[in-house]
Order: C-alpha cells, then sequence, then structure tokens
C-alpha cells in the first residue's frame, strides 16, 4: 500500500509526492508521456534515441552525470511504446539537486551537430548489438509487425531499420523537444523522507517558471478487428525452431488486461505452471516456452511462444500450444490454481513497491493511466476475476481467426 | 517554451554516516548462527541460509553447483514439480547463489505466507532426495548450456583469468571441462549434500517483518541441521600465476580483455584504499577507463574495474570487450591509465566525486528490507559485523589523493600484472 498526494501546478505539471519515513533516500521520476507510438512510420526509433540525447548536456549544465554522482545520486532512464521515463536517486537532502537537473533539461537542450551524430551511432549500434547480431533478436518486431496492420506499436522502440535513425535530423529532434517535452505532457513523482506538501512546494519553485499551454494528445490510428488467422514464416541461424502465436486483447483499462494477465500466469508463471509442466516436462515437445501480455495502454498483445525441442516436428509442437488454450476454453481453472496465480499477483505487488525508486516509477505510471488510485487497487480486480470468466474470456479471445503464428525456423533444420 | 530564471544550483550535503543497523545474533544449540534483523515496515521476509559449500571445497569435479542446484528437484515426500506448486502458490521467490566459496539459498515471502513458505524451505534444505532422473536431465542440460556458454569470449576470459591468476589446478582457478558432467554420479552430489550442509558449516541471515512464530520455524529447521563430525579446513595449493595468456577463439567479433593483480581479502587496511583505487579506475561511468576507451575512442561499449573478493585471496581486475582491431591499443590504455595513478595525483574534485559515488552506492544497496541480508553476509563472511560499514565510510572519507598515488604505486606495478585476451 502506497499513500501519496497528487497536486497539478497551473503549468499543467501533474506532481505525485509520497512519504516514505524509512529511507534515507529520495527517488525523483519524470515521465513524460511520450514514446514510441507517437513516432512518424517512416522516422521510427526517434522516442528512444530522444531519450539518449537529453543526457548530452544543456547551455548551463554541459555534464548531465557529474552533478548527479557529485550529489551521492544515481539515474538512469527507458522508453516503451507508450512514455519516456527518467529517474534519479539520492539522499534526501540533496533532492533538489535532482529537481534542478531535471527542469533545466526540460528547456534547456543544447543540441551539436557532433553530439547528435555521436549518439545516432551509439543507438545504431545498440539496435545492431541487441536486435540483429543476437539470435531471436527480430522475432518480437516481425511478431509486433504480424499482429498489427496500422497502430504505431507495429514496430519496437528501437525503431523498424536502423535507417530511420540514421537518417534524423537536428531540426526534428528540436521539434520532438517542442512538442512533447513540457510540464503539460509530465509526470513528477517524489517519494522519500520528506512531507507531500514540501514536495509539492520544490516542484513549484523548479518547474513553476516554466510556461505552458495545455498539451493536446496525438489522435493514433485505431488498429481494425482482426477476422482471419495470419501467418509468417522466417528462416534465420539459430539452434532452435521458434514458435510465437499471439492474439488480440483489450486495452490497459479492460477487465480483460487482468483477465489475461492471470491467464499467462496460469500458462507461464513459474515452473509448476501449466506450458512448462505439460509441454516441457511432460510431453518434452519445448526446451522453453512462455506466455505474456505486452501490457501497453492500448490495445495489446497476448503473447504464446516457445523453442521447439529437437526432432519434434512443428506442426506437432503447434498443436501442443491450441492444446492449452482449448484446455483453458472447455475446463474449469481449479481453485487452488487460480488462488496460486492471484497470490503471485499480490506477492508482485509488495515485492514491486520495497524501496523509494520502485515507489516512483509506479506512482509516475499510474498517473500516466490517469487511474493513480489503481497503485493500490489492482490486487482487488484480480480477485474479483471467476474461474468462470476467464473461460469464457479464453473461448471469446482464443479463436484461430484472432490469431496470428509466427514460425521462426531454423536454418539448419529439415522440414 | 518560455521560463523564468532557474532558481540558484542547490547545494549538496554528502552524509556523513550510513547507518546500519546491526543483526541479533542468536546461536543455536547444534552452533548454527542466526542472524535477524527485523523490521516491520513492509509485510515482507527474506530468509537466506549461508553454507561454505561453494565449488572450491569440491573433489569430484561439478558436485557442489550439482548439490546446490538439485536441491529443490525432489525431496523425501514431494516432487520436483510439487516443491515449485508450493513455493508458487505463495508467490514467494527462491534463489541459488554458488561461487567459489559458498553457496546462498534465499527465500523471500509475504510475511502472512512466511510459516508455508518455510515448510518448502525445510524440504530443500533438509530433506533433498536427488532422484536419479532429475539428476540424469540436470547434467545433459547443464553440460549443453556450458558448451554454449563457452563460445562466448566473455566467459572464456573470465575463467582464463581465474587460471591465470591461482593456477589450473587451484580450487580458486579450476575450470572443469564440460566432459566432467559425465563422469558426475548421483552419489557425489549426495555425498557433497552430506559433508557441505551441515550445522557447523551454516549460518542464516533473516530481516524483514518476522513473527514469533515464523522466528521458531527457523530455528526449528536450524536445529535439526546435522554436525558433519569433521572438519572442513581445506588446504589449498600453492598459487601459480602465468602474467600472461592469449587464447584464439573461432569467429570472435569482439576480443575479451583482463587485467588484473592479486591482492588480499576484505580485512587487509589497505583494502578500502584499493577500492576507491579501483573505481578511480573503472568503478562508475565516467571513470578513467570509460572516458578514454568508450568515449574518446568508442572501443568498447563498456570497461569495468573492480575489486574481487573470495574468503582467502582478492584481486583487482579490469575488464572490457573491444574491436578485434583495438584489443592491442586496448592494454596499452589500461597500462597508461594505471600508469598516470601512479605518477599524478588525482584532484580533490575527482576524488570527492568517486568517494560520493561509493557512499551512495552503499546508501541505495541498503535502501528497502532485503538489501541489508547481502551487506550482512558480506560482514559475516570476513569476520565482523555490520559496524564495518561505518568504519568502511570513514576510511573512504580518509582517502586522500597522496593515498591513492601512494597505494596505486605499491601495488600496481607493471610486473605484477596479469593480461589475459581471448579471440
Amino acid at each position: 500500500m502506497i499513500n501519496y498526494k497528487l497536486h497539478t501546478l497551473p503549468n499543467g505539471l501533474r506532481v505525485a509526492a509520497s512519504r516514505d519515513r524509512n529511507s534515507k533516500l529520495a527517488a525523483v521520476n519524470l515521465l513524460y508521456c511520450v514514446g514510441a507510438r507517437n513516432e512518424h512510420p517512416d522516422h521510427t526509433g526517434f522516442a528512444h534515441l530522444f531519450e539518449h540525447l537529453m543526457f548530452r548536456g544543456t547551455r548551463r549544465i554541459p555534464d548531465f552525470d557529474t552533478p548527479v554522482q557529485m550529489a551521492c545520486g544515481e539515474n538512469n532512464a527507458f522508453t516503451n511504446n507508450d512514455y519516456t521515463d527518467f529517474y534519479i536517486t539520492l539522499p534526501t537532502a540533496n533532492v533538489e539537486t535532482a529537481l534542478w537537473l531535471e527542469s533545466d533539461r526540460m528547456t534547456g537542450l543544447r543540441l551539436t551537430p557532433r553530439k547528435f551524430e555521436a549518439e545516432k551511432r551509439v543507438v545504431i549500434e545498440e539496435y545492431n548489438q541487441r536486435y540483429l547480431n543476437q539470435p531471436y533478436g527480430d522475432q518480437m518486431m516481425l511478431a509486433r509487425a504480424l499482429h498489427y496492420r496500422v497502430h504505431p506499436y507495429r514496430w519496437a522502440t528501437i525503431g523498424l531499420t536502423p535507417d530511420h535513425v540514421a537518417a534524423a535530423t537536428i531540426a526534428e529532434a528540436e521539434a520532438f523537444y517542442r512538442r512533447y517535452y513540457r510540464p503539460s505532457n509530465a509526470i513528477l513523482s517524489i517519494v522519500g523522507d520528506l512531507e507531500e506538501e514540501r514536495a509539492f512546494e520544490l516542484a513549484e519553485k523548479w518547474f513553476g517558471g516554466i510556461a505552458d499551454e495545455q498539451f493536446v494528445a496525438d489522435t493514433l490510428p485505431v488498429e481494425p478487428e482482426q477476422t482471419e488467422a495470419r501467418r509468417l514464416e522466417v528462416e534465420r541461424d539459430v539452434p532452435a525452431t521458434a514458435i510465437t502465436i499471439t492474439f488480440p486483447m483489450g486495452d490497459r483499462h479492460s477487465r480483460d488486461f487482468y483477465l489475461l494477465d492471470l491467464v499467462s500466469d496460469l500458462l507461464a508463471g513459474g515452473e509448476s505452471a501449466r506450458l512448462y509442466d505439460e509441454l516441457v516436462r511432460r510431453r518434452r515437445l519445448f526446451g522453453a516456452v512462455n506466455a505474456y501480455i505486452t501490457g501497453d495502454v492500448d490495445a495489446g498483445m497476448f503473447v504464446m511462444t516457445g523453442q521447439v525441442a529437437a526432432g519434434v516436428e512443428v506442426a506437432e509442437a503447434e498443436a501442443a500450444l491450441w492444446d492449452e488454450l482449448h484446455c483453458l476454453q472447455t475446463e474449469r481453472v481449479g481453485d487452488y490454481e487460480l488462488e496460486k496465480v492471484r497470490n503471485k499477483f499480490e506477492a508482485g505487488v509488495l515485492f514491486g513497491e520495497l524501496n523509494v525508486m520502485n515507489k516512483a516509477m509506479n506512482l509516475g505510471y499510474y498517473s500516466m493511466l490517469g487511474t493513480p488510485e489503481l497503485i493500490n487497487g489492482e490486487v482487488a480486480i484480480y480477485r474479483s476475476i471467476s474461474a468462470e470468466e476467464i473461460a469464457e474470456g479464453c473461448r471469446r479471445i482464443f479463436t484461430p481467426e484472432r490469431s496470428s503464428t509466427l514460425i521462426y525456423r531454423a536454418a539448419n533444420e529439415t522440414k | 517554451m518560455k521560463r523564468n530564471s532557474l532558481p540558484r544550483r542547490p547545494s549538496i550535503r554528502i552524509p556523513e554516516r550510513v547507518d546500519v543497523p546491526t543483526a541479533r545474533l542468536a546461536t543455536l544449540g547444534n552452533g548454527v548462527r542466526l542472524y535477524l534483523l527485523e523490521n516491520h515496515d513492509q509485510q515482507v521476509v527474506r530468509l537466506s541460509f549461508v553454507f561454505g559449500a561453494g565449488s572450491s571445497r569440491q573433489t569430484a569435479l561439478f558436485s557442489a553447483t550439482s548439490a546446490a542446484n538439485l536441491l529443490s528437484e525432489g525431496s523425501d515426500r514431494f516432487t520436483a514439480r510439487q516443491i515449485a506448486e508450493q513455493l508458487d502458490f505463495y508467490g514467494s521467490y527462491f534463489d541459488i547463489a554458488v561461487d567459489r566459496d559458498m553457496v546462498v539459498v534465499s527465500f523471500c515471502a509475504l510475511s502472512k505466507f512466511v510459516m508455508p513458505t518455510l515448510q518448502t524451505a525445510e524440504e530443500i534444505l533438509l530433506r533433498p532426495s536427488f532422484p536419479q532422473q532429475e539428476f540424469d536431465s540436470y547434467r545433459i542440460k547443464r553440460r549443453q548450456r556450458l558448451e554454449i556458454e563457452r563460445r562466448k569470449v566473455d566467459v572464456r576470459v573470465r575463467e582464463a583469468f581465474a587460471a591465470a591468476m591461482f593456477g589450473a589446478d587451484h580450487p580458486y582457478g579450476i575450470s572443469a571441462p564440460e566432459s566432467a558432467y559425465d563422469e558426475l554420479t548421483r552419489d557425489d552430489v549426495v555425498d557433497f549434500y552430506r559433508r557441505h550442509y551441515t550445522a557447523d558449516n551454516c549460518y542464516v541471515v533473516c530481516s524483514g517483518d518476522l513473527s514469533d512464530e515464523a522466528l521458531a520455524a527457523i530455528e526449528n529447521i536450524c536445529v535439526q541441521l546435522p554436525q558433519s563430525g569433521e572438519r572442513n579446513e581445506l588446504i589449498f595449493p600453492a598459487m601459480v600465476q602465468t602474467p600472461r595468456v592469449r587464447l584464439e577463439h573461432a569467429g570472435a567479433v569482439q576480443s575479451a580483455v583482463r587485467v588484473g593483480r592479486m591482492l588480499f581479502t576484505r580485512n587487509h587496511p589497505d583494502y578500502v584504499g584499493m577500492q576507491v583505487v579501483a573505481t578511480v579506475l573503472g568503478g562508475y561511468f565516467g571513470s578513467r577507463l570509460m572516458r578514454n576507451l568508450r568515449e574518446e575512442r568508442g572501443y568498447t561499449y563498456g570497461v569495468f574495474a573492480g575489486m574481487v573478493n573470495l574468503d582467502r585471496a582478492g584481486y583487482l581486475a579490469i575488464a572490457t570487450q573491444v574491436a578485434e582491431a583495438a584489443r592491442e591499443d586496448t592494454l596499452h590504455q589500461i597500462y597508461t591509465e594505471i600508469e598516470r595513478l601512479r605518477t599524478e595525483p588525482i584532484s580533490e574534485q575527482e576524488l570527492s566525486l568517486v568517494k560520493n559515488i561509493m557512499v551512495g552506492e552503499m546508501m541505495r544497496i541498503l535502501d528497502g528490507p532485503f538489501g541489508i541480508v547481502d551487506v550482512t553476509i558480506e560482514n559475516v563472511q570476513c569476520g565482523t559485523d555490520n559496524h564495518a560499514v561505518e568504519r568502511t565510510v570513514e576510511a573512504i572519507r580518509r582517502c586522500t589523493p597522496e593515498d591513492v598515488q601512494r597505494l596505486a604505486e605499491k601495488y600496481l606495478r607493471r610486473e605484477d600484472l596479469v593480461e589475459v585476451t581471448v579471440g
């Protein structure tokens, strides 16, 4: 349970604060509501590139890291399809150093051609290292592109191709900065041993002077209902063939989100879960299996994936994945098993809020969703979903005409 | 976007001290030491069982890691699946960490589910049955995994570096061939378990929201640990160092590089000072080697320097992976940076930056109810207690530019360094 208070500055900056009397540290999290979803299809990878640029110094403070480290702090950031998150932890007495740095780089970024080109190279290397030069590196990229036709979730945060990053210009970066990096599109969360009211005063002191008007969000294309099964086969130099089946699901606020999150845990939440127990341990059809939801803000993906064991026919392995889905549709989940996955969520929530950094990130995330109260309310939703509802949901969602199947075939294997 | 002038840069305060709770120690009848760090702020519990059962104690190769990893794969009463089921049911986390010296078996649970989690812990720790079938499939899986791992330059360099520092037959230097899995028997594993998972070879550290009932249950597990009756004091052979090793690696895109120096354990008076030296060199994002090799030359994504601590030895290691063409210049740059530490005093400003990073890092480890367990284990392992953290912080703060230069001069002479490259 996290106790928190909310406040909005006149310029639109949303502030969430939570006092933690036990910690000697404070966490400052600044979330900008911009991610790969806001990119143009011909200029993908831009939000992530821009996150890198935010560490390249401003007119007043040429080096971002040193003042953080001087204050005994540590900082980092990440970008996903929906948002970009910057965070700093440091001793509570130095919390203003974090606010000073963050407020400064909200308006004062100084991009030079040299820094810009250097950062593009770093990001292109990251693309090569993590997605192209890595076994199964492009598997989820392909699955996304198969699953989505129009919604920007069809590309990953890193972008559709390194060429998009290579082609990015400073003018675009400056326009992106002005459009998205501003108080009315951001959420500041502060957690540490300071009164919430004091946190709001500090937010006002450091961010109040930035004038802004109301942010008008981008309108994104809506993914049309899928009515036909989709299938893609590729060949790659990997040790084992991988099968991925995805299904469209509801958005982050839909009840299906919670339902399918539970289902993914019934299937793959630990070694006692169904896929591992049945398909790896008992039937020995797969070497590794997984099921998860992408958890995006807009309608997301339910993903089921596995690496086929040596000597097993791909068709047999694929059919076995469907067997598990049919079982969910036709047989009521037992009380014990349902209790298990509910308990797991409760534990996950508690383990996920043990330090100031996690709390600040969570406050930012739930505020971004527009439902901060869910930070303490989701365990109850998970507990409210019944076995009947799960079977009904699985019948509705896991149909062949709503499936997209990617066969990622090991090149040296004969069919 | 318009903004009024930014308020003045805030002043910073460096914490005078880092407060660490001391553990309450209870020694049980059979000698097991129980360290308790109660904290009822959050309704979670962590307990870690530490056994002197690391790989340096094994006679049959791979018997130490296999015994540790197979603890949860079946007990007298439950199958591997049932054990996994019991832990999953309560959302409890279970983790096994094995190194050269010790094995740490940890459980994290919601405090309301600590009792059933302890029942499973009892099965795992006291009654593992090492079923033949699980043992066989484990052996095959691990052998395959090791074969794949050893195709990576960073894994090979780690192994080759340990061998170069200690000698290929030394318990701290040895790397077993994959084929040793074929020779390993279930009896080797059972025998290793019997000899090392004993009361005289164990201590336990618990933190979080501990109830009296939970404490009694933890004690009840501990008192059932048998005494081995043997003194496990190992005699290590003398170390044999090889100063320079160069290995080829087919198809490598990058070369892995390690440079280091045998030093001392954490109790040595110069230990903290050398930690400062290592941090200056390569212990943080803006360190000298990072700036040189990554930011100025673009040879690598990252380079790291730090102290590696074992029970009976300790050394400094510098590690990086670079484009093959940059390998020789990388070594040259590493030696140049070391030489610079030996010949030029560090500025007060750079040194205070490093000190603040080290103090901040300590505070971050201690944030939340679980990190304290790791800190306590480290201190117990060194024969001290959590007051050691205060002394370390004081020693860091006392460190002067002269100290840094003196230590670098004393311990980082070119002729004392060991250099290993792969690829």
